[in-house]
């Protein structure tokens, strides 16, 4: 008798499972890791020390938000306000379009597949061009637009050609880098076979891949129109003009009233652009392709769920009109592209690398650069922190469902347009007037920014899963909660993680320009120094925050890498 | 066949600056500055942006009228963006502060400081308190110590009156920024600097002294709230800066017109008096660079010039 | 003596230590239909891949058409290319693209980039595309998106562009592998139809014997990369694909 009952006492039991121990398997470390930086950021930053809120200020938070009910909309201002936002809006379109070119170029010559077509058909992997052309993309990439619009300034003058170059040069890089991965991770069979029947490589490229490769291209291009209207806005703040320049100024007069107004103006902007954007990369089939490659896999998959056939002709008509507004931007914003090839504007460049060389790296510099760099991380791992856990907790109403109330998704998604619609640097404004100043109000400000886009992102990949575990949870008659814990949040949570980690390299380059106004970290610094006309120490500076945004990139890989 | 317009294009506009005023005989051929050019100024947004326009409206459209030549004014957002904007050429005369009038010198050579404000040579700043603080306006420059503890808010970055002045009496004060609550706020202007104290969101301030009493005389100070503590010893604050070129540009002895008109400004004639009262001003005298020797030599002392 | 279309000499090719062809050599004379037949994995692939000229060996020679691949410049492969037209077991076509556009790839070699790029917005040469298509048998599909054609008619629209290539040989790398039987039968017979009419050779590895036997008359069996028998189709008999096929008795 007692044999087999020793038999089954004996029998191994397989570790117990549970789905979120499947989940984060070789991820522990990760998870563990994150927590610990967070916890030091949290400290790093002052947010366990005692006087954080500076309560003689709420008497102008509130006349802040009492203006709310009364707008200002006098005929006058609102011109202004219409003005600008053509403005913003038109930088935005001038911007995009000269990305577009960089990026198109760039992403083709820093493509694998374009320098494995151009070789000799029996070589294997391309050669050093390519890490050539992927190199010289990695620098413009790496400084936000706030900073090239600073240097461009200095070297072109006031004029809008600096705002359009601004947002052109670093979106363009992205871009490029983007639209490389994307042509690398088209299929390759029918561009092969085309080859191996003898046509010339653009051709083959041209027929067997780019055709392909245009839905992800294009739902990409439409992406980074929203982004576009976010980064118009930021340089206006720092003096483009536009909405984000007449917030700053009615902010500064503290005219709460005025502000609201342009909020609005924002906001209506930012929704109609992300609504089309939306809507465009839905038809094209292609609505997981944000910013970031997710595992293949998961997206030729969420493609297919979603897979329709685009209607061509409403999407000519809309590239059509696309392609008109851009010559329509460049007549209303005239910039003067002789400024480019003045002799004026190559003695100024010269002039200002030569005062930025060589750098102020002496001991005390480095010092302060290294002190300061780590506020800085800590600033922006504080901010991803707080719009990381506030993101996932609010993609999920903010998700298009089928069944049920509407009202939490109008709600949620209403209040995360807000918040990414204000610029971050008009946040820590707005949090300087309650909290002193330091690293803090810049977490802050970030945190409520990179909310609003990550919450959206995350609600994104929320209705582009797979609705049919779902489902079958509940037609085995699981309760909504239970099923939504058993399927739709672990199939969404390492897309969602990974969003998170790559909307952190994003918000490590925009410490800056939280910095600008006064919260602390490398921008603060660098605000002083541009004010001080300090350009050794200005070139010590950038080299720190390019140290930091490497760093910040390398974790946020080595981090996404086991949730692919 | 496209050259031949531009040929004449350019025989034309050199015919018409000929009419206009005769070139220099230094420079002959010079037909990249056409006529059409126009005088462009700019000034340090220390104050109210809508003020700002007001005032610099005004004065342009005496400018045109007295120099006969297109003035324009251009807005910028900071300090720092005037001086870029006086180094590469966009501007070409700015109303500066004591501070930002030594940097764009010093980055534009043969660039000179002509005229100022009456009020200019003993200019002063302000240290302003929230009255919920209890500290009591002072006499010697020992009782900034007061300020220990305090939340306290500087103006722009860059700006003399409310920035390096201020900086400079707290230091020989023997008070370094740390001994403050929290660090310094830079409000970026003089006005929101008011607002801010006023309002509590910083307790102890520091702004320029014109731009406080002509707010008290606006009525747009609540006293009961905000008192001024303390006023520092004078010195040399705005002027305006002219580069060096535009001379090319508008002729021989424009610098000297330029004097002229501001002097002419008098305050007995309604129309002159509505810009000096913009200004805060009863008259414009003529300045020098080395009126600002202090200033740089205090600007280098903390940092702000290198 | 013809010069024959393909021939290999003593070729072997290694993806590292791994020998996906030994010493193999061969002559396919112009007009023959050949079947390759063998196991997965036994080099029928890489066979057709160095027919192709997309492949170089690592020993011995390769003539293709009387040229050597490995000798030429890119752009005189890229001619000799031309010559040879592949249908994959995939079809290997852009699935978002319409089918006209998928055919007249066949023309790549030949036109200009400027043609290239007009005719995606504008098609040229649609009637021989038309005809191309009334070839294969189905002409109504000329405008219809690629994906929206089933297996065997996306099979037809990669033979089509073949037919617009207008090369010397085809090889055909296991064209029915991803259709139905019915349809299996139909694209062999399409496939033996064409090469007779418009003379071609015809190079096809297959699964499925049954059409070696009645669709080539010249079979070559591989196994583990090397030719086991290259016999006429009708000496070939069923115990020799029987050991063709068995497992490991070659290597025991």
């Amino acid at each position: 008798m007692s044999v087999p009952s020793a038999a089954q006492r004996a029998l191994p039991l397989p570790e117990a499972f549970s789905p979120w121990r499947s989940l984060l398997r070789g991820a522990r470390l990760v998870a563990l890791l994150t927590l610990l930086a967070v916890a030091w950021a949290a400290t790093q930053t002052g947010v366990f020390r005692g006087d954080l809120i500076n309560a003689g200020g709420w008497a102008l938070v509130q006349q802040f938000f009492a203006a709310a009910l009364r707008p200002e909309l006098s005929p006058a201002f609102l011109r202004l306000t219409l003005e600008s936002t053509l403005v913003t809006f038109a930088y935005a379109v001038c911007g995009l379009a000269l990305s577009l070119v960089i990026g198109l170029a760039g992403g083709v010559l820093s493509s694998e597949v374009w320098w494995l077509v151009h070789q000799r058909p029996f070589v294997a992997r391309p050669g050093s061009p390519w890490l050539i052309a992927r190199g010289a993309l990695a620098l413009p990439r790496a400084i936000h637009e706030v900073l090239w619009g600073l240097f461009l300034v200095r070297i072109l003058g006031l004029d809008p050609l600096v705002a359009i170059l601004a947002l052109g040069i670093p979106f363009g890089a992205i871009t490029a880098k983007v639209f490389s991965e994307i042509l690398d991770e088209t299929p390759r069979d029918a561009l092969r076979a085309l080859l191996n029947s003898g046509a010339p490589p653009g051709h083959a490229l041209l027929y067997g891949l780019l055709p392909r490769a245009l839905p992800n291209l294009l739902s990409y291009t439409f992406y980074r129109l929203e982004c576009a209207i976010r980064s118009a806005t930021v340089l206006g703040v720092i003096g483009a003009g536009g909405l984000g320049y007449q917030v700053l100024l009615s902010l500064q007069s503290l005219r709460y009233g005025e502000m609201w107004t342009l909020i609005a103006a924002l906001v209506l902007l930012s929704g109609i652009t992300d609504w089309l954007s939306a809507r465009v990369r839905q038809v094209l089939g292609a609505p997981a392709r944000l910013e970031v490659n997710l595992a293949p896999g998961c997206e030729a998959q969420a493609a297919q769920l979603t897979r329709a056939t685009p209607s061509s002709r409403g999407l000519l008509a809309l590239l059509g009109l696309a392609v008109l507004v851009v010559p329509l931007a460049l007549v209303y914003l005239q910039p003067d592209f002789g400024r480019l090839v003045s002799p004026r504007t190559q003695a100024l460049l010269g002039q200002m690398l030569a005062e930025m060389f060589p750098p102020d790296l002496s001991g005390d510099q480095i010092a302060r650069l290294l002190q300061l760099s780590l506020q800085t991380l800590a600033m922006s791992i504080v901010a991803m922190a707080i719009a990381g856990l506030f993101g996932l907790a609010l993609a999920h109403p903010a998700a298009r469902r089928e069944r049920g109330p509407r009202w939490p998704y109008w709600l949620t998604r209403g209040g995360l347009l807000v918040l990414r619609a204000v610029p971050a640097p008009v946040w820590a404004l707005l949090f300087l007037f309650v909290m002193f100043p330091g690293p803090l109000p810049g977490a802050l400000a970030l945190a409520v920014h990179n909310l609003g886009i990550l919450g959206r992102l995350i609600a994104e990949a929320v209705e582009n899963v797979d609705q049919r575990p779902t489902r079958a949870l509940q037609h085995a008659g699981a309760p909504p909660l239970h099923a939504f814990f058993y399927s739709t949040l672990p199939m969404t949570i390492p897309q969602s993680l990974a969003y998170i980690f790559y909307r952190w390299e994003i918000c490590a380059r925009e410490t800056v320009i939280v910095g600008f106004v006064g919260a602390g970290g490398l921008g603060r610094l660098l605000t002083e120094q541009l004010s001080s006309f300090d350009y050794p120490g200005l070139s010590a500076t950038l080299i720190a925050l390019f140290g930091l945004t490497f760093v910040v990139d390398m974790l946020s890989t080595v981090a996404r890498r086991p949730l692919r | 066949m496209s050259v031949k317009p531009k040929l004449a294009l350019v025989s034309l506009a050199l015919a018409l600056a000929a009419c206009a005023a005769p070139p220099p005989a230094a420079q002959p051929a010079a037909p990249a500055q056409s006529p059409a050019r126009p005088f462009v100024i700019s000034a340090i947004p220390d104050q109210d942006p809508e003020r700002l326009n007001r005032l610099y409206g005004k004065l342009s459209d005496y400018l045109k009228a007295e120099l006969g030549v297109e003035v324009v004014y251009r807005p910028v957002t900071d300090y720092a963006a005037v001086v870029n904007a006086f180094r590469t050429g966009d501007v070409d005369m700015a109303w500066f502060g004591g501070l930002t009038g030594v940097q764009a010198r010093l980055q534009v050579d043969g660039a000179q400081a002509i005229l100022q404000r009456d009020i200019d040579e003993k200019f002063r700043s302000v240290f302003i308190a929230n009255v919920s603080t209890g500290i009591q306006p002072f006499e010697d420059i020992s009782g900034l110590q007061a300020l220990k503890g305090r939340t306290f808010t500087f103006g722009s970055e860059s700006s003399t009156s409310g920035r390096l002045m201020p900086q400079f009496f707290m230091r020989q004060a023997g008070l370094s920024l740390s001994d403050l609550r929290g660090e310094p706020g830079f409000s970026g202007s003089h006005d929101k600097t008011i607002k801010l104290v006023e309002a509590g969101s910083y307790e102890v301030g520091a702004l320029n002294e014109q731009v406080w009493e002509a707010r008290i005389k606006g009525g747009e100070v609540d006293t009961s709230k905000v008192i001024v503590i303390w006023r520092t010893p004078p010195y040399y604050d705005y002027h305006w800066v002219v580069r060096p070129d535009v001379e090319q540009k508008f002729g021989a002895g424009f610098i000297e017109r330029i004097k002229r008109a501001f002097m002419a400004l008098d305050a007995t004639n309604p129309a002159h008096k509505e810009i000096l009262d913009l200004f805060g001003a009863q008259k414009f005298i003529e300045t020098k660079n080395e009126n600002y020797a202090d200033i740089e030599a205090i600007g280098r002392e903390i940092g702000k010039i290198k | 003596m013809p010069e024959p279309v393909f021939e290999l000499k003593g070729v072997t090719v290694r993806y590292g230590a791994f020998a996906a062809l030994s010493k193999v050599s061969l002559r396919i004379e112009a007009g023959e239909r050949v079947a390759l037949i063998g196991p997965s994995g036994a080099g029928k692939s890489t066979l057709l891949s160095l027919l192709n000229g997309s492949l170089a060996p690592t020993e011995g020679e390769v003539r293709l058409l009387g040229q050597d691949p490995t000798r030429l410049s890119t752009r005189a492969l890229r001619r000799l290319q031309r010559q040879i037209g592949t249908v994959y077991q995939q079809f290997h076509l852009v699935p978002n693209l319409s089918v006209i556009h998928n055919v007249n790839a066949g023309h790549l070699g030949r036109w200009s980039l400027l043609q290239a790029v007009v005719s995606l917005i504008v098609p040229l040469e649609r009637s021989r595309a038309a005809r191309a298509l009334a070839e294969v048998g189905i002409a109504d599909k000329l405008y219809a998106r690629t994906d929206t054609l089933s297996g065997g008619q996306q099979q037809r629209v990669a033979i089509a562009r073949v037919l617009v290539q207008d090369p010397v040989a085809i090889l055909a790398d296991e064209p029915i592998s991803s259709v139905d039987p019915e349809r299996s039968r139909e694209i062999m017979t399409l496939l033996r139809e064409l090469c007779d009419r418009f003379d071609k050779t015809l190079v096809v590895s297959l699964h499925a014997i049954e059409y070696a036997y009645s669709h080539c008359e010249r079979m070559i069996g591989l196994r583990a990369g090397q030719v086991v028998f290259d016999l006429p189709a009708a000496q070939v008999s069923p115990q020799m694909v029987e050991a063709l096929y068995r497992i490991r008795d070659v290597d025991v």
